[in-house]
């Protein structure tokens, strides 16, 4: 993919929220996004036509991360409120809330089947919760970080997380192991290659690293952003070119994936970009940002 | 009903009197009745009812008679009710209101209500001002006037006193009357009658003509029955205050007459009379005459000859007294507003009311606040003085990025001007503008060639420079307000510092952070040693003597160390753009002199140009800086068991690598696991080369017969990662008898002296492992087993690696009779357990080599305890499942990748190893003394036990006192636990 094809224009800008907009995800298909913000509420959108379709409001205090099904049936979100709730999409009724973080929950992801929801806290724990049954009991905690815990990712058998403690750490479920990888700087959020061969960790001394997960080789490091002290998301392209990330100045930053040099870089928001997310198939991405506003780029 | 009739009612129907209907009904059929009874046979008489109804009929005309005409029905007829679907209409749930049980008269009744003073509380008399104009308006309609119209609202009065009025008449107030006045004695009036004559002021005050003789009659009248006189009364019984200006020279408040008030009248009557002129004479010769006496107090006498009324003489008598009064109230009136001091109104009302003592003291204190003095020059506009960076805000996108110019030169100087810009503000571009009017290679600076890309530039550098000066702010002013990086906050919080940052990776991140320390400080913070360096003989303005010694005192602060100052006050006489344009030629100068080259012409006249490039020089430097930090991050990669949960596997559809295995029991889980472990896991990170060890072992699916004919290399480094996992109850009883540690070998010393404050935190720990170690313990009692109790593992390790203390040799050879007569039994349960369990072949070699193991073992714990030979099953039956596991791949892979590490790991354990043995034989001989009364029970070795244990009693107790090693890692003990349940299990 060359340099131009990179979403640099800006196509829509989707207002809605009221204050900073945490995260914005697009679903499997690209075709709608969610954003979840300090108003409390998660919304739905069709970023290309730029409508505002739904909104869920339940949550007590900011939401945090959302996260769709695969069959886009079903949400997952966390926040500030210390639970996760379980989203019918359609109806916008809250299914089941899962509470036992003993802090905010930073990120929550389900897995490949959604049958389980994977989140992060505040209180230094991933916790698994079992959406089958009616327990509302988490059916696994994870508590060997030793700080708050950021970030999340799963893959068909692991649970990946990154954290504060300068740590990302890999739970392999089918091994029953844990791979502990120390970046030594504290980790802000992970987003996995397409490929799943690498984890970008973006760490909290504004630099963004690309780690190998079967050697825990240190393959690049990417600078030039700010990020010393807000969550901001990283992600790759979908071909896996270029590393995208935020920046506390409100650009956006394009780099090369391999020689890990700027390539672009773009005046996107007034304020802090927290979260970017790339189209999984197209040349799109959304960004959202503490002005409130998430806009969606194509080339 | 024929009156009624002759009434012309019109509209509506006439109510018949109920009572009327009743009872004539009622009389006919009784008279009726009475009638028929006497009359008709008794089969055609009727039965009516007590109102004369028919209410029995015979069968075929009706039967009995009931509701409306025999039905549900009404006048009006029946009518279902017409279905309505409940499935779209729910029902709702109605907020009940006090109209829903209200009838629609009462409603309107209701509506038509609105809340309103009764008459009885009327305080200001508003409802009767009402009733009063309604009245009015009835009357006006019956008898036309001579005025058509409504009546003006003025003219109508209320009928009724309000509230206040009746208070106050029951208080002894009497229309007409200032409310002031006191005098309610009849013998007052007459004195006052008098007093009008004598005292008729002519005055031009337009009060005195209000004033009339109505007030008396209207007292004794209904007010209600003349509205507007009553009006004119009571605007005449509300006195006008006019105030008086101040013109004397008195304080504010000050009354000079307050205790001689008969001097007031002289006072007045003197400012009247340089006031006054014509009429007023005669004024001024009656108060003179009779000034003296109290006004009240003075007798009646006639009409002064000279006086002149403009009011007739009753207007005059009625009201001269009442002007007197108020009178002599707009002298006090005023006077007590402006004072509010108490003493004032304590003078004023005392004795107002009879039965009330005026407080000695009021709470009620008037404060007051002088506004704020504003300076004389004071201008209410506030100017930006500071440089414009002050005014960068995040959210601005600065101006678009533009390639720099071809000519490299003019890029350079556009860069230093950028930047000194953007240091010493925008005076400085205004200067070096005005300046370079003529100069075409400064065209940037008025919208020449490369202008914008001079804007971008400086925008740039203001930013970048608005970024320094928050970090130095951050860093000199307010600590508090620093960014709070995740290590910080730690600190604050008095968390332990991750190990990793600061040993791990102490070669790649302490030298980053290093650098930017110094790279921050540089701009806050100066070294001295540069100044010693300096040439202080160097005077580059010693034509200039003040500025040699600002120069002087600026090189002071910039090579002097420590904070820099701001720009201080002592060239306060220079204007800010002089200042800057000095700072400038200082800072180019030092420079010159710190490079040695310095030379006379640029103290003479620097040019802009230099400083250009000096600026730039320094710019690249901090670029420079910036890019030397180093890249590399070592990422460290550990390797720990993790037990996902059944569900969790089944969920993610895997089969789950732990299946068949006991489940770890729930307390345990949830004390040790939740407590122990991750309060360790901090921790273990120390020991990651070792413990990686294990885990690799225990990542492995154990086979129940591995190959156990493994080199003794591999034996050997299980007995050393082993050595980790040795901390014992120890520290326990440490923790707990530390202070009886009198009769501490020297032995112990450095140890205490290494860990001293971990004392608690291993007490925790250990008491945790105990708690474990009795769970244990209880489920082998369960099982109907010998938990055998715990040993310490570094006994293969203290033999392994050469025994440190000379007395070994000697030791062990004791020991060596004993061990061999002894392994049999000591290692009993042990034996008894492969040989019975497991009679496989494969397994005798292992406990051949553990028995072998645990002799030497025991001859080293006698070369340190002499009493160590209880040795603990427990870890010398790990011993050989140890030594399986540690063929695993990824074992030698990692003792081949990373065998510096692995060096490391052993010169560590090795340098452990003697506070382990020591701890080790004492926790050992500790447990013993548990164990002792379970294992008597046994029957093998029983006796030998009891002796050991005995001789380890005594020995117990001197040792126990003594210190042990404060390194704890729980996790290999819980992997030894579970090991040991695993071998129940099997066992069972």
């Amino acid at each position: 993919m060359s340099v131009s094809d990179l979403p640099k224009k800006e196509v829509n800008v989707l207002k809605g929220h009221e204050g900073a907009v945490l995260a914005a995800r697009f679903n499997k298909d690209g075709n709608y996004c969610l954003s979840c913000g300090k108003d409390r509420t998660i919304r739905l959108w069709n970023p290309h036509r730029g409508i505002h379709i739904k909104t869920y409001k339940s949550h007590g205090r900011e939401v945090r991360d959302v996260h769709v099904t695969l069959d886009n049936s079903k949400l997952c979100s966390g926040g500030g409120d210390r639970q996760i709730f379980y989203w019918d999409v359609a109806s916008g009724r809250v299914i089941r809330k899962f509470r036992g973080h003993d802090g905010g929950v930073n990120a929550v992801k389900f897995n490949e089947y959604a049958s389980v929801v994977v989140s992060a806290g505040y209180d230094q724990s991933l916790r698994a919760w079992d959406c089958r049954s009616q327990s509302t009991e988490p059916i696994q905690i994870i508590d060997s970080f030793t700080d708050s815990v950021m970030s999340v990712c799963l893959t068909k058998t692991e649970i990946i997380g990154g954290s504060v403690d300068g740590t990302v750490r890999t739970f392999d479920i089918r091994m029953g192991r844990e791979l502990s990888d120390d970046l030594g700087q504290p980790v802000n959020c992970i987003s996995m290659s397409n490929d799943g061969n690498c984890i970008l960790a973006s760490c909290l001394d504004s630099t963004i690293r690309l780690l190998d997960r079967s050697s825990a080789e240190l393959l690049q490091e990417y600078k030039g952003h700010t990020c010393k002290s807000y969550k901001l998301d990283c992600c790759l392209t979908n071909t896996d070119a270029h590393v995208i990330g935020g920046s506390e100045d409100g650009s956006i930053f394009f780099w090369d994936l391999v020689d890990a040099s700027v390539v672009s870089s773009i005046r996107a928001h007034s304020s802090v970009v927290t979260s970017v997310g790339y189209h999984p198939k197209d040349n799109c991405m959304v960004s959202s940002s503490v002005d409130g506003t998430i806009k969606v780029w194509k080339t | 009903m024929d009156s009624d009739e002759e009434d012309f009612v019109f509209y509506g129907t006439p109510i018949a009197r109920e009572d009327d209907v009743n009872t004539s009904r009622k009389k006919k059929s009784v008279a009726e009745a009475s009638g028929q009874l006497r009359t008709l046979a008794p089969w055609k008489q009727e039965v009516r009812d007590e109102e004369g109804r028919r209410r029995f009929h015979g069968a075929f005309s009706g039967g009995f008679s009931a509701g409306y005409y025999n039905t549900v029905g009404s006048k009006e007829g029946w009518t279902p009710q017409t279905f309505v679907s409940s499935r779209k209409n729910r029902a709702e749930v109605k907020q009940q209101d006090i109209l829903n049980f209200l009838d629609e008269d009462e409603r309107a009744e209701l509506e038509g209500q609105s809340l309103g003073t009764s008459s009885q509380f009327d305080t200001f008399g508003f409802t009767a001002a009402d009733h009063a104009r309604k009245h009015a308006e009835k009357e006006h309609q019956k008898r036309p006037s001579a005025i058509p119209g409504p009546v003006p609202d003025e003219l109508v009065l209320p009928a009724t006193d309000s509230i206040g009025v009746k208070l106050l008449l029951k208080m002894g107030w009497r229309r007409g009357r200032s409310i002031k006045d006191s005098h309610t004695d009849v013998a007052y009036d007459a004195r006052r009658e008098a007093r009008k004559a004598f005292l008729a002021f002519s005055t031009n005050d337009a009060k005195t003509q209000l004033a009339d003789s109505e007030p008396i009659h209207d007292k004794s009248e209904n007010f209600t029955e003349q509205p507007a006189s009553d009006d004119v009364q009571s605007s005449q019984n509300t006195p006008v205050y006019v105030l008086n200006p101040k013109q004397d020279l008195h304080g504010l408040g000050f009354d000079p007459f307050k205790h001689a008030p008969e001097f007031r009248e002289k006072k007045r009557s003197r400012v009247s009379d340089n006031r006054g002129p014509g009429n007023k004479s005669a004024l001024l010769m009656n108060n003179s005459l009779f000034g003296f006496k109290s006004g009240k107090a003075a007798p009646g006498f006639g009409i002064g000859a000279l006086e002149d009324f403009d009011a007739e003489d009753e207007d005059v008598y009625a009201s001269g007294y009442d002007f007197e009064e108020t009178y002599a109230e707009d002298i006090d009136e005023p006077t007590k507003l402006i004072m509010d001091s108490k003493q004032k109104s304590v003078q004023k009302e005392a004795g107002a009311l009879s039965g009330f003592r005026l407080a000695s003291n009021s709470d009620y204190q008037l404060e007051r606040f002088d506004p704020p003095v504003v300076p004389k020059d004071f201008v209410p506009h506030h100017k930006f003085l500071g440089p414009p960076e002050t005014s960068y805000k995040l959210g601005d996108p600065g101006p678009p990025e533009v390639p720099p110019p071809q000519d490299n030169n003019l890029k350079l100087l556009i860069d230093g001007v950028a930047t000194l810009v953007a240091r010493c503000g925008k005076l400085f571009e205004d200067l070096s503008r005005e300046k370079n009017q003529s100069n075409p290679l400064f065209s940037f600076l008025v919208g020449g060639n490369g202008h914008e890309y001079y804007t971008r530039k400086l925008w740039e550098e203001q930013q970048k420079r608005g970024d320094q000066t928050k970090l130095q702010l951050d860093g000199k002013l307010s600590p508090r307000t620093q960014k709070m990086t995740a290590e910080s906050r730690g600190k604050i919080l008095g968390e332990r510092p991750l190990e990793r940052s600061s040993k791990d990776l102490s070669t790649s991140i302490p030298s980053t952070d290093a650098i930017h320390l110094q790279y921050n400080l540089s701009d806050t913070f100066t070294d001295p040693s540069s100044y010693s360096e300096m040439p202080v003989v160097a005077k580059p303005f010693i034509h200039d003597t003040a500025k040699q010694e600002r120069f002087e005192q600026f090189l002071k602060d910039k090579y002097q160390g420590g904070l820099r100052s701001t720009d201080s006050g002592r060239a306060s006489h220079m204007s800010e753009a002089a200042r800057a344009l000095e700072r400038l030629d200082f800072e180019a100068a030092a420079e010159a002199i710190k490079k040695g080259k310095w030379s006379k012409e640029i103290s003479t006249s620097l040019t802009g140009g230099m400083e250009f490039t000096s600026g730039g020089f320094v710019q690249a430097k901090d670029t420079q800086a910036q890019d030397a930090i180093p890249k590399e991050v070592h990422v460290k990669r550990t390797e720990y068991q993790w037990r996902p949960s059944p569900i969790l596997c089944k969920r993610f559809d895997l089969i789950d690598p732990y299946m068949g295995k006991p489940a770890p029991a729930p307390r345990s889980k949830s004390k040790i696991e939740t407590l122990i472990f991750t309060s360790d896991s901090v921790k273990a990170t120390k020991e990651e080369e070792t413990i990686i060890v294990k885990r690799d072992s225990y990542q492995m699916p154990q086979p129940e017969a591995q190959g156990i004919s493994k080199d003794a290399a591999d034996n050997e480094s299980g007995g050393e990662v082993e050595v980790e996992n040795v901390e014992r109850p120890v520290d326990l009883y440490k923790a707990i008898f530390s202070d009886d540690s009198d009769d501490e070998e020297d032995t112990s010393i450095p140890n205490e002296v290494g860990n001293p404050e971990k004392k608690a935190e291993a007490a925790n720990t250990t008491l945790n492992r105990l708690i474990a170690g009795d769970f244990l313990e209880s489920l082998g009692k369960e099982l109907g087993l010998e938990v055998p109790p715990e040993l310490s593992s570094s006994t293969n390790k203290a033999m392994n690696s050469a025994p440190p203390k000379e007395t070994a040799s000697a030791n062990s050879r004791i020991y060596s009779t004993y061990s061999v007569e002894d392994s049999s039994t000591l290692n009993v349960p042990h034996g008894r357990e492969i040989v019975q369990d497991r009679s496989s072949e494969k397994r005798e070699p292992v406990n051949g080599n553990l028995i072998g193991n645990s002799a030497r073992s025991n001859s080293t714990y006698a070369e340190t305890a002499s009493l160590g030979n209880q040795v603990d099953k427990n870890i010398s039956e790990k011993g050989p499942l140890q030594d399986r596991k540690f063929k695993t791949p990824s074992r030698r892979h990692r003792s081949s990748s990373s065998s510096s590490e692995d060096e490391r790991s052993r010169k560590r354990s090795r340098r452990r190893r003697h506070r382990h043995s020591d701890s080790d034989s004492d926790s050992s001989s500790d447990h013993q003394d548990r164990y002792h009364s379970r294992s008597k029970g046994k029957k093998k070795g029983s006796s030998r036990e009891k002796s050991s244990s005995s001789r380890s009693h005594s020995k117990h107790h001197k040792r126990r006192s003594r210190d042990s090693p404060s390194r704890y890692d729980y996790s290999p003990e819980k992997e030894r636990t579970e090991t040991k349940r695993d071998k129940h299990k099997r066992r069972d």
